[in-house]
C-alpha cells in the first residue's frame, strides 16, 4: 500500500455530493478512481514559494485522466477556468477534463438522477455533501481515521474562491471521517466556512 | 411532461431521416470494404442501437450475424439492487475468433462500452470494433477508440433512431433535440 491508496475500511470526506454521485458512476462501471490524489502547485512568488495550488477532484489511473468537478454557476467558472489553464501550461502532460455543473447536471438528467439533478448545483449540494452517506468503494464512511495517516498533500497555500462549505458541527452533525488526502486542505475550508445552511 | 404528439417535444431536427439513411449507406459500404472475404458479427447494444442495427445490418454486402446484448444503466433498478453495472442480456452465441463489430447508437461517457469492451475482450474474438451512430465527445470520461462513426454532435439532449427518454421517442424517423422543459434540463 502506498500513500495515495485509501486506508480500508474508510472513503473520502468528498466537499460536494457532487463528488460523490460522481464516485458512485465510477464506481457503478467498475472505474478505479482515487479522490484528490495530486496537488499541483500552479502559481509561485519571487522567492519561488507556492502562493496557489491545484488539486483536481478525481483521478482515473486506468486513463491516466484527471477529472475536475465545478458546480459553480457558469457564470462563476472563471477562477477554475483560469487554474485549469495555468495547470496545462506548467504540466502539458497531464490530461485533466472539467465537469461543468450543466454537464454534471446533464449527466445525471441522463441517468435518470432528477432529484439529484435539481440539488447539486451550488452550496445546496455542499451541504447534502455531509449528510451523505454513500456507499463507496473501500468500505464504510463510519468510523475515525487512522492515527498517524500521513497526508498526501503537500502544505502548499491554496487561494480557494469556491463557497464555503457549511460546518458540519454547525449543523448538529458529527464532523465527518476525513482522510489523509488534502486533510490540511479541508481544515481551512472549514476555519473559512459560514457556519449555517439552509 | 411530454405532449401526446411527440413531434411537439423536438425542439429541432438535428440528424434528419435523410441524412441518417446516407449515413448507413456510408458505413455499410465501408463495412463491407473492409471485411471483405470475412463473417462480421454484429452486436446491438439495446435498446437504442436496434433501429441503427436492423438499417446498418442489411446496408452491408458482405455475410453478417447478429447478436443482441443489454448492460443495465445507472440510475435504473439495476443501481439500486446490485450498485454495479452488469449484463442482463447477454450473447446467445460464442464471439470466439470471430470479427466482432459492436454497433451502438451514441456514445457520451464511454462508461457503458468501456465495461462492454472489457467483457467483450475476455470472449477472445478475433477483432472487435466499434461503430456508432453518435459520438457526444462533450462529457467523455473514457477515451475510446471509434472505429467507425456516423455523426459527431454537440452536448444536446437527444432523442429519436432509437435513443429515448423516459422509454419514448424511439420511434420517431430523427434524430432530434428534446424540449428541456421536457426532461428538466434548463
Amino acid at each position: 500500500m502506498t500513500a495515495l491508496d485509501p486506508v480500508p475500511g474508510t472513503a473520502p470526506n468528498f466537499a460536494h455530493a457532487s463528488e460523490a454521485e460522481l464516485a458512485r458512476i465510477l464506481d457503478y462501471y467498475q472505474v478505479e478512481w482515487r479522490y484528490e490524489p495530486r496537488t499541483f502547485p500552479i502559481l509561485f512568488n519571487l522567492d519561488g514559494a507556492v502562493v496557489e495550488s491545484f488539486a483536481p477532484d478525481f483521478y482515473l489511473p486506468e486513463f491516466d485522466l484527471y477529472v475536475e468537478l465545478t458546480t459553480l454557476k457558469q457564470s462563476l467558472v472563471r477562477k477554475k477556468n483560469r487554474k485549469l489553464r495555468r495547470l496545462r501550461e506548467l504540466y502539458p502532460d497531464v490530461r485533466i477534463k472539467l465537469f461543468y455543473a450543466r454537464d454534471f447536471k446533464a449527466l445525471l438528467l441522463k441517468y435518470g438522477r432528477f432529484d439529484l439533478a435539481a440539488s447539486l448545483s451550488g452550496e445546496e449540494g455542499q451541504a447534502r455533501a455531509l449528510a451523505a452517506t454513500p456507499t463507496l468503494e473501500g468500505g464504510s464512511p463510519e468510523g475515525p481515521p487512522p492515527e498517524g495517516s500521513p497526508s498526501s498533500a503537500p502544505e502548499a497555500a491554496s487561494i480557494e474562491g469556491e463557497p464555503a462549505i457549511g460546518s458540519a458541527a454547525a449543523l448538529g452533525q458529527d464532523v465527518p471521517r476525513s482522510t489523509r488526502h488534502g486533510r490540511a486542505r479541508r481544515a481551512r475550508r472549514r476555519r473559512r466556512a459560514a457556519p449555517t445552511v439552509a | 411532461m411530454h405532449h401526446a404528439d411527440l413531434t411537439a417535444d423536438v425542439a429541432e431536427i438535428l440528424v434528419s431521416e435523410a441524412q441518417i439513411q446516407a449515413k448507413v449507406a456510408e458505413l455499410g459500404g465501408r463495412l463491407s470494404a473492409d471485411y471483405a472475404g470475412r463473417e462480421l458479427t454484429l452486436v446491438s447494444v439495446l435498446k437504442g442501437s436496434l433501429p441503427f442495427m436492423a438499417d446498418l445490418m442489411r446496408a452491408i454486402s458482405i455475410p453478417v450475424t447478429i447478436d443482441l446484448m443489454e448492460v443495465s444503466s445507472y440510475g435504473g433498478a439495476a443501481t439500486e439492487s446490485s450498485g454495479l453495472v452488469r449484463i442482463l442480456k447477454d450473447l446467445s452465441s460464442s464471439i470466439d475468433g470471430r470479427d466482432v463489430l459492436i454497433v451502438e447508437d451514441i456514445i457520451d461517457t464511454g462508461l457503458t462500452l468501456n465495461y462492454l469492451v472489457r467483457y467483450l475482450t475476455g470472449k477472445a474474438p478475433r477483432t472487435l470494433r466499434i461503430c456508432t451512430l453518435l459520438d457526444k465527445p462533450a462529457r467523455r470520461l473514457v477515451e475510446i477508440e471509434i472505429d467507425y462513426r456516423g455523426f459527431e454532435i454537440p452536448d444536446q439532449f437527444v432523442v429519436g433512431y432509437g435513443l429515448d427518454y423516459g422509454e419514448l421517442y424511439r420511434n420517431l424517423p430523427y434524430i432530434g433535440v428534446l424540449r428541456p422543459e421536457v426532461y428538466g434540463g434548463t
